[in-house]
C-alpha cells in the first residue's frame, strides 16, 4: 500500500471526502472483533464468513470489517451486522448483535440474516432481568448504559486501515491544531477540559504539558511518551484502545508533541500484547506514508517521529521513571523524583509521559471542545473513564462511563451482577495497587478523589469484582504476591517490607496467624506506603490496608477461629458444601460414598446431622450448591437430588430394618413447643443424648410448615410422616392438638420441664395493606396451602392472582393450577432476578402455565357484592438501591391497570404468632423472639429457634436452629459440656475423611437433569413432579465432585 | 533563583538552589542517617533510612535526593520518621546474618552504626532469608551477598563511576540481588578489580580479601600519602595496624582521584613487606662475575652477594667514586635518578652528581617517556607539562585521546574521560592502532598504522583549515607561524593521509569537525605519541591542533601528556636531566648558575651532560667508567636491552640503590637498600603538576634507608657535607632555588589538594591551567612538520610491526607488581597479542609458544589471539623479564628529545613446536 503524502490541510479534507465517497451505504457491514475475541475463535468466524460470502456471491453486498474490541468480552466472540438488513430504516443506529457464535453458525447467519433479513434467535443476547432476547446492539443493557467516547471507534473501524480512521474524522483534530491553534492555546484547551491522567494518579494533563513546555531544554529536544505498559492483572482497556484504535493515540501524541514542542515520541507497549504491537507498527507506518508522521506534517514546520518500544513485561515499567530507564536500555527501575520527567525525562530531556487513554482523549477534546468534555463527569474528574470489568461479574468486558457513575451501576446494571447468583463482596479497583471497596460504597460516585478518600485508587481502571467465594485475606495475599514478585527490588520497604507482609498474610491464610499479626501488618503496610521509592511500593499495601479496614472480621475469623468462610484458604475449611450447609452435613462425604455405590453409608452420614434427608432432598434451598466449586467450571453438583436419591433408596429397600434406639434415658425433661423442623431437629439432637422429650403441637399432625405449608407435588405427605415417625420412634412423646397458653399454661411447662424450646414458627399471614382485602375471594396464602394440605375442600377461582415472589407464592400458584383454575398470575414488584423463590420452582411453575408478571404492585382489590372481581395494579420501575442492595421498586405514575380476577392470594410474608408469650419473653422490633447467642430467650431455661426467631426462613435454616438449640440446652443441663450420645446405632462403618477408596476420576459430564413428570400428568393432581435420580444418574452425578477436600 | 530559604526542624537556613535536604540539614548540624547515600555517587535513594517529613508531601521523602525549594518545611525527627527508619532497620535485620563478631566490616558498618544509634537490636519482622554462596574465587574481592542490603552503591560505582558495567541487579522482588552477568565469578566478567564496589559497600557484603582477619576499623591508623604507581598521583591512605599495612583506602575528597583507585593502588601494596625486600647493603662476591640469567626481579641471586654493614658499603662506594673521578675525571661518572623517588631525593641526587661528582651526566627514565613532550611543548608553548588538570577533563565536550591506553596505564584519568562521555555527553575521538577499552567510549575511533601520527594529525589540521573551522581570533592574537604552517599542510588532504595512515578519509574529516567545533576540546596523549623517532614531531602536530582551534589556556582544553610514573614530573622538575638545573633553569644562564653555585658553594659544570641512551653508548665507548643508579631498572625499561647489558658488563663500578634486587642490580658491585614510599616523607609531583605529600607510614624495613639519607651520607663521606634533618629542609632549599616551586612548603601541602606549579610564592594558589593569558613563551608557535616514516620498517625478514606498552595489572618493570601475588595471578606472565587472521597465517592458537625476533634480539613468549591488534601488528607488554619486550625494541632515537623508538619496530614470529 504505497500512498501519496498529504501535504496540506486541503489535501487532507479532499482525501477524507474521497474516502467518504467510496463508502457504500447500501452494503451490509459485518463488524467482527478480531482482537480480544481472537482467543475465542473470531478469526475462524471471519474466515468462514469470507468463504460463505464468496460462495454465495454476496461480495458486492456485504463487507466484513475486522475491528478491535467491542467491549462485551463475556459474550465473545461478538459481531454486529449493520444496518439491520430487514429494517433498513434511515439512520437507525446500532445493528444486530450476535454473540458467542462459532464458524458453524456462519452459514445460518448468511442464509437467514444476510440473505433473508431474518434473525438467528440463538445468537441473540438474552437479558438476564427480563429474560428477553435483544436484537439491536444498542439495546443490550451492557451497551445501553455506556457513553462511548474514547471507545467510539473500537469495534467500529478497522484498526489496520488508516483510511477507516480518517474517514471517521480522524486526524481532523491534528489539522485543526496545526492550522488554527498556537501550542499555548492547545495547552489552554486541555487545561480547560479538566482532563486528568488516566494512568492512575490523575495528574491534570494540561498542567503537565504546560510545565514541560516551560522547561528549558538546552539541546532543544523534548519527548512525548505513551505508556501502554498495562501491567495490572485484570486491566485491558489500554490494550483495547491501541489494538482497536491506534491512530487516536498517535493523533493525541502528535497534538501533545506540538503543544510542548517535542519532535520525537515513543509508544512503550508490552511485548505480551502482540496484536497491539502489530497494530501500532502498522499505524505508524501508514501514518508515515501519508506524511502524518515524520517531517513537515501537513506541509507545516511541525515534524514528529514516533517509535515503538516493546517492554519485556515488568510491572514496574508502568512507573514513568522505570519506563524511561527501560527505553534507555537500562533495567527498568524507578529513580527518585524530583526531578520529574517534565524536567528531566528520556535521555535527560524534558518529557511528557501519558497513558494510552489520556492520549486518546486528546483528539476528542480538540474536536469537540473543552466544554463538551468538562460537561461530562464530576466536579473534579471530567470526561469518561474506561473500566475493565472482570472477576465474578456476569458481563465482563470494557465499560466506558462518565466519571461519577456509581460502582453499583457499573457492576450491576452494566455488569449484570454477580455470577451464579452469589453475593457481591467487594470490588478491587485499580489493580494490585488499588484497594478493595466493600458493598457500603457501591453507591459512591467513582472519581479520582472519592476513590482516594476510601483508600483505593482509580489506577488504570481495572475493576475486579469479588463475591462471597473470594477470601479477602487471600485476595490481599494474592495481590501482594504479585507486587512483591514485581518489585524491582531497589528500595528496602518495597523489597523486604512487602515480602514480610506477604509472609504474615500467608501464615494467616494457613491458619498460623497470631493475634498481633493484624497490628503488625498495618504498621508495616503504612510504613511501606509512606516510605517506598516509587508508586509500586507506595501503593502495594493498598489491598492489604483496605481489606483490613473493611473486612477486619474476616481476618479475625482466620486468626482466631481458624476458619475461612469463603472456602479459599485450604487449611481453614473442610469443603465449601459442608461448611455452607447450615447443619454441616459432610456433603462431600456422602457424595463420595454415592460415587462408590455405598448408599447406606451415605445416608447414615447425612443422618448424623440431619434427620430429614428425604424432606431436604426435595425442598431444601441447598446453599451447598450455590457455593459448590464445580459451579465455577460448569454447574454445581446436584447435591439436593443426590440426598434425595439415597433417602429414597433406603425407603424403597430398607425401611423396616432396625432403627436406632435410645438405650438409657436421663432424668432431665425438655418440653418442645412446635413440631416443625426446628422443634423436631432439637428433639432429635437431645434424644440422642438421652433427654426425655415432650413435643406439644397445636395442630393434629406433626411437622409444622413441612406438613401443612408444602404441597404434595413437591413433598409427598407420606415421606414427611415417615421421617417424623422415625424420630418420634426413638422415644419422644408427642402431644398434638395442644395449644400452649390455652390448653396448658406456659408457667406449668417451665415448672415441669427442666428446659423449654419454643419453635412455634411464623404462621401468621401478613396483610397486603390495600383496600378491599376483606372481600370474599381474598385468601391468605398460608390458609390456602394449609387447607389444601389438610385435604379441606377449596373452591378455586377461575382466574387466580397471587401477590408475592416467595416459595409460598409459587406453591400457591402451582397448587391453583392443580385445583383446576383457568389462569394463574403471580405479581411481583421487583424483577424476575430478585424473586426469592427457588429458581427451579419458578421454572417449573412457568412450564406448568403460571404467568409471572414482574414490576407490578397491587393498588386495591375491587369487588362486586363483597366478592372480588378485579385487581387494580400499578407498574413499577427500579429506582435507587436500598439497604438490601436491591433496587427499590417505585411506582410509575399513571401506569395503573386492572386485572380481571376472582381470587386473590396475598403471599407477601408471614409473621410469628406469639400472643401467649408476650408477657413472658422479650420480643424484637421485627416481631420475633429475642434470643442470645445460645438460643436462650430472656426467660432463663427457655430457648427458642426456627422461624419464630429468624422470621420466615427455609427448612434447613430451621433445622440448624433446632440443632443449635439442642446443643445449647444440652450444655445448659449438663454443666456446660456436650453429652455423649447414647444411641445404639446399626453400626455401619463409613470412612469419614479418606473418602475415595479407589482412584475415581472427576467426571467431565454435565449436571444430571432431574427427571420430572410430564405437564399433562402434573396438572391432573398432586403427584410428585420431580421423579428423582436413577442409581446410574446418582453415581454419575456424584463423580462430578471436584473433591475440594483433597488439599495439597 | 540562586538561593532558597527553608526550615528544618524549626531552624531556618538559606542554601543554594538544588541543594538536597540532607546537605542542607548537614549545614545546620542535623545528622540524617543513611545507608545508600555516598558522596561520590549520584543519590540512589534506595535505603529509605534518610526519609524525612516534608510539609505538604503525601509521603515521606528521601532527603538524600530531594532538592530543596523555597519555603520548604522539613521535619527530620517526628514519630512518623523515626518509626519508618526503625522499620527499615528491622527489615534489614530480618535478612541480615548477625555475624558481626566475625564480619570484616564491624566497626565501619553503617547498618551496625544505625542499629546502634536507633537502638534496633532485633526485628519484629522475621521470615525467609536468601542464602547465597560466598564468591571469593579471585585474588582480591570477597562477595558475601548474605550480608548485602542491596543499597545499589556497588552497582552505581561499577557502572557510573568506573563504567565497567560488571555488576547490576538481577531478578525481581525479594529475590533481587546484585549480580554479574549470568552470575559468573568476577574473574570471568572482565572485572578490573578497581575495588570501587568494596569502597562504597556500607556493610560487609563486599570486602577486601587481603584484609581478612587482619584487624578492625578502629585498630587502624590511616596515613595519607600518594600512590607509588602511575603518574595520576592518586591520594591513598595506608591503613596501618601494628606497623603493618593492612589495606589501602582513599579519601573521597582527594583532588585527583575523588577516592577512586585502580587495582594497583587499591590492592598492590604487598610488595612493601615482601620478604625479598633488601634489608642490608650488599657487595657482589669477588668470585662472582656479573650474572645474566633472566629471573623475575632477579630472584635467587642473593647468594651471589654478601651482606655488609652500611659503613663498609658506603666506604667502598666513596673510595671507588673518588678513585674513578681522580683517574678519569668527573665526566667518567654518570648517575641515573629515579622517577619513583621523591622530589627531595631527585633534587639531592642531581645535586650530588653536579656538585659532588662535578658533571651534568644525570638523567632518568623520563627520557624514555616524555622527553619529546618537554621539548615539543616547550617549542610550541614554552612549557613541557600537562597544560590542564585531570579533573577538568570530564567537562570537555570533545576529547582527542591518542597514544594512550588510558584505562590501563592511567586508570583514574580514564575515569574522567569516561565521565565526560557518559555523564556530560562529551565526544571522545580516539586515535590508537589497538582496540583498547577506550574504544567503547569513543564517538570516533581512528585506527592509524603505528608511526603515522604526524600524517594523521596534519590531515585533521588540514580539514580544520580547509573547512574554515579554525579560531581566527585566537590565531591572530596569540600565535605565530600560521602562514607557513598553513602552506605546509596543503598536501595533507584526507585522501592523501588515508593512504599513509589507513584511516578512512571520511573519519579524518569527521574528527577535524568534531574537535574544531567543540567549545572545550582537550587533547590527551601518552607514550604512543612520544616513543618514536618522530616523538617531538608528534607532540608538535598535537600542539598545532590546539593552537589552530584555540583549545588551550581555558578550562577543560589543552594539550595533556600523561606522565607514566608517579614522580616522573617531579624528577624532571628537580633537574634530574643533563641539560637543566631544577625548575628547568638553563645550565648556561649565568644568573641561574651563580645562584646555584652560591647556594651549593661549588663551581658547577656548564656543558650539557649525557642522556640515558647516550650514557650507554659512552660506556661502550669507554668514556664512562662508573654509574650510580637510584631506583631504576634499565635492564627492562630501556630499549635494546642486550645493548644495555653489554654496557653494564663493561662498567668498572656500578652502584644500584633500590628496594629489591632488580634485573639491573644483579650487575652491581654495591647494592644499597632503600626505603619504599611507605617508609619515608617527601613530595611527588603528578602528571598534572600537582605537588603532593608522601608521608611515612611504617618504619624502614630491615636496615634500609630513605634515598635522601643515603645520598646525604655518601655525599658527606665524599667530602661535601649534606646535613639535612628531614626532607622538609630539602624542600625548603628547593623552593628557594626553584621559582616554579617557590611558594611550596609542607605546611601548605597539608590539605587534600596539594598545589599545582607554577607556584612562585607563598601566597600563590598554584596554577591549574597553563597559558591562560599568554603562553609561557609569549606567543604560541605553529610548527610545520613533515611526515617521516618510522626508523624501522617491515620487510621480508621482519614482516610485523611490534608495539609495546603496559597492562593494567602490572607496572613498569614489575619490580613491585610482580611481588603482589594477586596481580601475578591475574596476569602471570608476558605474551604477544596477535590478530586471529595472523594467527591463522602462522598456524598459531591461543597460548602457543613463539619466538619473537627483531634485528636486536629474540624472546620467547606465548600467543594471545585478539582483535585488539590489527593484522600485521603485534603488541607485547614490557613488564616481564622472561619475555622482555625491550630486547626487541629499537634504540634509535629522536634527534631532539633523544627518545628511543620504543613503540615501533619490525619483528618476526617463529612458532615453537
Amino acid at each position: 500500500m504505497n500512498k501519496k503524502r498529504i501535504k496540506s490541510f486541503t489535501e487532507l479534507v479532499n482525501y477524507r471526502n474521497s474516502l467518504k465517497e467510496k463508502f457504500d451505504p447500501n452494503k451490509i457491514y459485518l463488524r467482527i472483533c478480531l482482537t480480544g475475541c481472537r482467543a475465542y475463535g473470531s478469526m475462524d468466524v471471519k474466515n468462514a464468513f469470507l468463504k460463505e460470502i464468496e460462495k454465495r456471491k454476496l461480495k458486492d453486498k456485504v463487507e466484513i470489517i475486522g475491528t478491535g474490541c467491542h467491549g462485551f468480552c463475556a459474550q465473545a466472540p461478538v459481531m454486529t451486522i449493520e444496518p439491520r438488513p430487514s429494517v433498513r430504516s434511515e439512520g437507525e443506529p446500532g445493528g444486530i448483535f450476535y454473540s458467542r457464535m462459532t464458524s458453524e453458525d456462519v452459514p445460518e447467519i448468511v442464509e437467514k440474516t444476510l440473505t433473508k433479513g431474518k434473525i438467528v434467535e440463538h445468537l441473540l443476547y438474552e437479558d438476564r432481568k427480563t429474560g428477553k432476547k435483544i436484537i439491536n446492539s444498542l439495546e443490550v443493557p451492557f451497551y445501553k448504559e455506556q457513553v462511548k467516547n474514547v471507545l467510539k471507534n473500537c469495534g467500529k473501524i478497522d484498526p489496520q486501515n488508516i483510511d477507516d480512521y480518517i474517514r471517521n474524522e480522524g486526524y481532523d483534530s491534528l489539522a485543526k491544531v496545526l492550522q488554527k491553534m498556537k501550542p499555548e492555546e492547545v495547552i489552554e484547551e486541555i487545561k480547560e477540559s479538566g482532563l486528568r491522567g488516566r494512568g492512575g494518579a490523575g495528574f491534570p494533563t494540561g498542567l503537565k504539558w504546560q510545565l514541560c513546555r516551560n522547561t528549558n531544554s538546552f539541546a532543544n529536544k523534548k519527548f512525548v511518551i505513551c505508556n501502554a505498559d498495562e501491567g495490572d492483572p485484570g486491566a485491558f482497556m489500554d490494550r483495547a484502545v491501541v489494538e482497536g484504535d491506534p491512530h487516536s493515540v498517535i493523533e493525541g501524541m502528535l497534538i501533545g508533541a506540538y503543544a510542548i514542542s517535542a519532535t520525537e515520541g515513543y509508544i512503550y507497549v508490552r511485548a505480551e500484547y502482540p496484536i497491539a504491537v502489530q497494530h501500532i507498527k502498522i499505524a505508524i507506518q501508514q501514518a508515515e506514508e501519508l506524511g502524518l508522521l515524520g517531517e513537515n506534517i501537513l506541509g507545516t514546520d511541525f515534524s514528529f517521529n514516533l517509535k515503538i518500544k516493546e517492554g519485556a513485561g515488568a510491572f514496574v515499567c508502568g512507573e514513568e521513571t522505570a519506563l524511561i530507564a527501560s527505553i534507555e536500555g537500562k533495567r527498568g527501575m524507578p529513580r527518585p523524583r524530583p526531578p520529574f520527567p517534565i524536567e528531566s525525562g528520556l535521555w535527560g530531556k524534558p518529557t511528557v509521559i501519558n497513558n494510552v487513554e489520556t492520549w486518546a482523549n486528546v483528539p476528542l477534546i480538540i474536536q469537540k471542545g473543552a466544554n463538551w468534555f468538562s460537561g461530562l463527569g464530576t466536579e473534579k474528574s471530567k470526561g469518561t473513564k474506561i473500566f475493565s470489568l472482570a472477576g465474578k461479574v456476569n458481563n465482563t468486558g470494557l465499560v466506558e462511563v462518565p466519571m461519577g457513575a456509581t460502582l453499583r451501576k457499573i457492576i450491576f446494571d452494566i455488569g449484570g451482577g454477580i455470577v451464579g447468583g452469589r453475593k457481591f463482596k467487594a470490588v478491587q479497583l485499580g489493580g494490585p495497587s488499588g484497594g478493595c471497596i466493600p458493598e457500603e460504597y457501591l453507591d459512591m460516585p467513582v472519581d479520582y478523589d472519592s476513590l482516594q478518600s476510601i483508600g483505593a485508587i482509580m489506577g488504570s481502571g481495572g475493576m475486579i469484582v469479588l463475591d462471597e467465594n473470594n477470601c479477602m485475606v487471600e485476595i490481599a495475599r494474592y495481590f501482594l504476591e504479585f507486587t512483591q514478585d514485581e518489585s524491582c527490588g531497589k528500595c528496602i520497604p518495597c523489597r523486604i517490607g512487602t515480602k514480610r507482609m506477604l509472609e504474615i498474610l500467608a501464615r494467616i491464610t494457613k491458619g498460623e496467624g497470631k493475634d498481633e499479626d493484624i497490628g503488625l501488618l498495618v504498621k508495616l503496610a503504612k510504613m511501606v506506603k509512606d516510605s517506598s521509592l516509587c508508586g509500586l511500593g507506595q501503593t502495594a499495601p493498598n489491598p492489604v490496608l483496605t481489606t483490613i479496614n473493611y473486612f477486619l472480621k474476616e481476618y479475625e475469623t482466620h486468626i482466631q477461629d481458624k476458619r475461612c468462610l469463603s472456602f479459599v484458604c485450604e487449611a481453614l475449611y473442610t469443603t465449601p458444601c459442608m461448611d455452607t450447609c447450615p447443619v454441616n452435613i459432610e456433603v462431600h462425604g456422602y457424595v463420595a460414598l454415592i460415587a462408590q455405590g455405598k448408599f447406606h453409608e451415605a445416608l447414615d452420614l447425612i443422618k448424623e446431622r440431619n434427620p430429614f434427608p428425604s424432606i431436604c432432598g426435595r425442598v431444601c434451598h441447598h446453599p451447598c450448591e450455590i457455593r459448590c466449586r464445580r459451579a465455577e467450571i460448569d454447574e454445581p453438583l446436584a447435591l439436593r437430588a443426590l440426598k434425595r436419591f439415597v433417602a429414597d433408596h433406603e425407603i424403597e429397600l430398607e425401611r423396616g430394618k432396625i432403627k436406632p434406639k435410645v438405650e438409657k434415658f436421663r432424668a432431665e425433661k425438655v418440653a418442645i413447643i412446635g413440631s416443625g423442623p426446628a422443634g423436631l431437629s432439637c428433639a432429635y439432637y437431645l434424644i440422642r443424648r438421652g433427654y426425655r422429650i415432650t413435643i406439644f403441637e397445636a395442630l393434629e399432625t406433626p411437622g409444622g410448615m413441612m406438613a401443612v405449608g408444602i404441597p404434595n407435588y413437591r413433598l409427598p405427605k407420606r415421606l414427611t410422616r415417615l421421617e417424623i415417625s422415625d424420630i418420634l420412634n426413638m422415644g419422644i412423646e408427642l402431644k398434638t392438638g395442644v395449644e400452649i397458653g390455652k390448653d396448658i399454661s406456659f408457667d406449668k411447662l417451665t415448672k415441669e420441664y427442666n428446659a423449654v424450646f419454643v419453635a412455634i414458627g411464623a404462621k401468621k399471614n401478613v396483610k397486603l395493606g390495600i383496600p378491599g382485602e376483606e372481600n370474599e375471594g381474598v385468601i391468605p396464602v398460608l390458609d390456602f396451602l394449609r387447607d389444601v394440605n389438610l385435604g379441606n375442600v377449596i373452591s378455586i377461582g377461575r382466574k387466580v392472582t397471587i401477590i408475592g415472589g416467595g416459595d409460598s407464592a409459587i406453591d400457591a400458584a402451582r397448587t391453583s393450577i392443580r385445583l383446576g383454575t383457568k389462569e394463574v398470575t403471580v405479581l411481583y414488584r421487583r424483577s424476575l432476578e430478585e424473586m426469592p423463590a427457588r429458581k427451579e420452582d419458578i421454572n417449573e411453575a412457568k412450564l406448568e402455565g403460571v404467568k409471572i408478571e414482574t414490576l407490578v404492585a397491587p393498588v386495591r382489590i375491587l369487588s362486586t357484592n363483597g366478592r372480588v372481581n378485579s385487581l387494580e395494579c400499578i407498574r413499577m420501575k427500579l429506582g435507587e438501591f436500598d439497604k438490601t442492595g436491591r433496587r427499590r421498586p417505585i411506582p410509575i405514575e399513571g401506569s395503573e391497570f386492572k386485572i380481571d380476577t376472582d381470587m386473590v392470594i396475598p403471599a407477601v410474608g408471614q409473621a410469628v404468632d406469639f400472643t401467649f408469650l408476650t408477657d413472658k419473653l422479650e420480643i424484637t422490633e421485627e416481631g420475633t423472639i429475642k434470643v442470645d447467642e445460645n438460643q436462650m430467650t430472656s426467660y432463663s431455661g427457655v430457648f427458642a429457634g426456627g422461624d419464630a426467631v429468624t422470621g420466615p426462613e427455609t427448612v434447613i435454616s430451621a433445622l440448624a436452629q433446632g440443632m443449635r438449640a439442642g446443643e445449647a440446652i444440652d450444655k445448659y443441663l449438663n454443666n456446660g459440656k456436650v453429652s455423649e450420645e447414647v444411641v445404639a446405632k446399626t453400626k455401619i462403618s463409613y470412612p469419614t475423611r479418606a473418602l475415595v477408596e479407589e482412584e475415581i476420576e472427576v467426571a467431565e459430564t454435565k449436571r444430571q437433569i432431574m427427571p420430572t413428570l410430564k405437564k399433562v400428568e402434573r396438572v391432573k393432581g398432586f403427584k410428585e413432579v420431580e421423579l428423582g435420580f436413577t442409581k446410574e444418574m446418582a453415581i454419575t452425578e456424584a463423580k462430578r465432585c471436584l473433591r475440594c477436600y483433597e488439599k495439597e | 533563583m540562586d538561593k532558597v530559604n527553608l526550615t528544618i526542624d524549626g531552624k531556618k537556613i538559606e542554601v543554594p538552589a538544588g541543594t538536597t535536604i540532607m546537605s542542607a540539614a548537614k549545614m545546620l548540624g542535623i545528622k540524617i542517617p543513611h545507608l545508600c547515600y555516598h558522596e561520590n555517587l549520584p543519590p540512589i535513594s534506595s535505603c529509605r533510612l534518610c526519609v524525612v517529613e516534608v510539609e505538604g508531601a503525601k509521603n515521606l521523602v528521601a532527603s538524600c535526593s530531594y532538592p530543596v525549594t523555597e519555603g520548604l518545611v522539613v521535619k527530620t525527627d517526628t514519630e512518623r520518621v523515626l518509626n519508618a527508619r526503625k522499620i527499615v532497620l528491622e527489615l534489614l535485620l530480618s535478612i541480615h546474618p548477625i555475624d558481626c563478631l566475625t564480619c570484616e566490616k564491624s566497626g565501619d558498618c553503617k547498618l551496625e552504626k544505625y542499629a546502634y544509634e536507633l537502638k534496633v537490636s532485633s526485628s519484629r519482622f522475621t521470615g525467609e532469608k536468601n542464602i547465597y554462596l560466598i564468591e571469593n574465587g579471585n585474588p582480591f574481592i570477597e562477595r558475601n551477598y548474605n550480608r548485602c542490603i542491596l543499597c545499589g552503591d556497588c552497582i552505581l560505582a561499577c557502572n557510573e563511576v568506573q563504567y565497567q558495567e560488571i555488576l547490576d541487579y538481577a531478578y525481581r522482588g525479594f529475590k533481587t540481588k546484585v549480580s554479574t552477568a549470568f552470575e559468573k565469578p568476577l574473574l570471568e566478567t572482565g572485572c578490573v578489580f578497581c575495588g570501587q564496589c568494596v569502597r562504597v559497600c556500607p556493610v560487609g557484603a563486599i570486602t577486601e580479601k587481603n584484609k581478612k582477619g587482619k584487624g578492625r576499623e578502629w585498630e587502624f591508623t590511616k596515613v595519607k600519602t600518594v600512590c607509588p604507581y602511575c603518574g595520576c598521583g592518586c591520594e591513598i591512605e595506608l591503613n596501618i595496624k601494628e606497623g603493618e599495612i593492612v589495606r589501602v583506602t582513599s579519601d573521597p575528597k582527594s583532588a585527583v582521584n575523588r577516592g577512586n583507585l585502580c587495582v594497583k593502588g587499591k590492592f598492590g601494596f604487598e610488595f612493601i613487606n615482601h620478604p625479598e625486600r633488601l634489608k642490608k647493603p650488599m657487595l657482589r662476591k669477588s668470585d662472582v662475575p656479573t650474572c645474566a640469567e633472566a629471573s623475575v626481579g632477579g630472584r635467587g641471586l642473593k647468594s651471589k652477594f654478601e651482606e655488609v654493614g652500611w659503613e663498609k658499603a658506603l666506604n667502598i662506594v666513596t673510595e671507588k667514586f673518588k678513585e674513578i673521578k681522580e683517574k678519569y675525571g668527573s665526566e667518567a661518572i654518570a648517575g641515573l635518578a629515579s622517577a619513583k623517588c621523591t622530589n627531595e631525593e631527585n633534587y639531592l641526587f642531581q645535586k650530588f652528581i653536579r656538585a659532588v661528582i662535578g658533571t651534568n651526566n644525570v638523567d632518568h627514565c623520563a627520557r624514555l617517556c616524555h622527553a619529546p613532550s618537554v621539548v615539543g611543548l616547550a617549542k610550541a608553548f614554552g612549557s613541557g607539562a600537562m597544560t590542564n588538570t585531570i579533573a577538568e577533563i570530564r567537562k570537555a565536550d570533545c576529547i582527542l585521546v591518542t597514544g594512550s591506553n588510558t584505562s590501563e596505564a592511567h586508570p583514574i584519568v580514564a575515569l574522567e574521560i569516561k565521565a565526560a562521555v557518559r555523564q556530560n555527553k562529551g565526544k571522545l575521538i580516539l586515535a590508537d592502532p589497538r582496540e583498547i577499552e577506550m574504544t567503547n567510549f569513543a564517538a570516533l575511533w581512528l585506527r592509524q598504522k603505528p608511526g603515522t601520527d604526524v600524517a594523521l594529525f596534519n590531515g585533521i589540521a588540514n580539514v580544520i583549515i580547509n573547512e574554515k573551522l579554525y579560531n581566527k581570533k585566537f590565531i591572530n592574537e596569540r600565535t605565530e607561524g600560521f602562514d607557513q604552517f598553513e602552506e605546509a599542510l596543503k598536501k595533507y588532504t584526507p585522501e592523501y593521509v588515508e593512504k599513509i595512515t589507513a584511516v578512512p578519509a571520511k573519519d579524518i574529516i569527521l574528527a577535524g569537525r568534531m574537535y574544531a567545533q567543540a567549545e572545550r576540546g582537550s587533547i590527551v596523549y601518552s607514550m604512543g605519541i612520544t616513543q618514536h623517532t618522530t616523538g617531538t614531531d608528534n607532540v608538535l602536530v598535537l600542539a598545532n591542533l590546539a593552537l589552530l582551534t584555540g583549545n588551550i589556556g581555558r578550562e577543560s582544553t589543552g594539550v595533556n601528556p600523561l606522565r607514566g610514573q608517579n614522580n616522573v614530573q617531579g624528577a624532571c622538575d628537580m633537574g634530574a636531566l643533563p641539560n637543566f638545573l631544577p625548575g628547568y633553569q638553563k645550565l648556561d644562564n649565568k644568573e641561574v648558575k651563580e645562584k646555584f653555585e652560591k647556594s651549593w658553594q661549588v663551581k658547577l659544570p656548564t656543558n650539557s651532560g649525557l642522556t640515558v641512551v647516550e650514557i650507554f653508548n659512552a660506556i661502550l665507548e669507554g668514556k664512562i667508567k662508573a654509574l650510580y643508579i637510584m631506583g631504576e631498572n634499565i635492564m627492562l625499561s630501556d630499549p635494546n636491552i642486550n645493548h644495555v647489558e653489554e654496557a653494564l658488563k663493561k662498567l668498572e663500578f656500578l652502584v644500584v640503590q633500590d628496594i629489591f634486587l632488580t634485573e639491573t642490580a644483579k650487575f652491581a658491585n654495591v647494592i644499597l637498600p632503600a626505603c619504599s614510599f611507605a617508609e619515608k616523607d617527601g613530595i611527588y609531583t603528578n602528571t598534572e603538576r600537582r605537588v603532593q605529600r608522601v608521608r611515612k607510614a611504617i618504619e624502614p624495613i630491615g636496615e634500609s634507608k630513605p634515598d635522601w639519607q643515603i645520598i646525604s651520607e655518601l655525599s658527606t663521606r665524599m667530602g661535601y657535607t649534606m646535613s639535612y634533618n628531614s626532607p622538609g629542609e630539602i624542600m625548603d632549599e628547593i623552593a628557594r632555588l626553584t621559582p616554579i616551586y617557590g611558594g611550596i612548603n609542607y605546611l601548605r601541602l597539608d590539605n587534600n589538594e596539594g598545589l599545582c606549579w607554577p607556584c612562585p610564592d607563598k601566597s600563590h594558589p598554584g596554577t591549574k591551567i597553563l597559558h591562560q593569558e599568554k603562553f609561557t613563551r609569549g606567543l604560541g608557535k605553529f610548527h610545520p612538520v613533515e611526515y617521516k616514516p618510522p626508523a624501522e620498517e617491515t620487510d621480508k625478514n621482519y614482516p610485523l610491526i611490534l608495539t609495546t606498552g603496559r597492562v593494567l595489572y602490572h607496572y613498569h618493570t614489575g619490580t613491585m607488581t610482580r611481588r603482589v601475588e594477586g596481580l601475578n595471578q591475574l596476569v602471570p606472565t608476558g605474551y604477544v597479542e596477535l590478530n586471529p587472521t595472523d594467527g591463522e597465517k602462522y598456524g598459531l592458537k591461543d597460548g602457543d609458544s613463539v619466538k619473537v625476533s627483531s634485528r636486536r634480539g629474540s624472546i620467547l613468549t606465548k600467543v594471545y589471539l585478539t582483535e585488539r591488534v590489527a593484522s600485521g601488528i603485534v603488541f607485547i607488554p614490557f613488564h616481564f623479564v622472561e619475555s622482555a619486550a625491550n630486547i626487541l625494541t629499537n634504540d634509535v632515537f629522536d634527534p631532539e628529545a633523544k627518545m628511543p623508538e620504543l613503540k615501533v619496530c619490525a619483528v618476526s614470529l617463529t612458532p615453537l613446536k
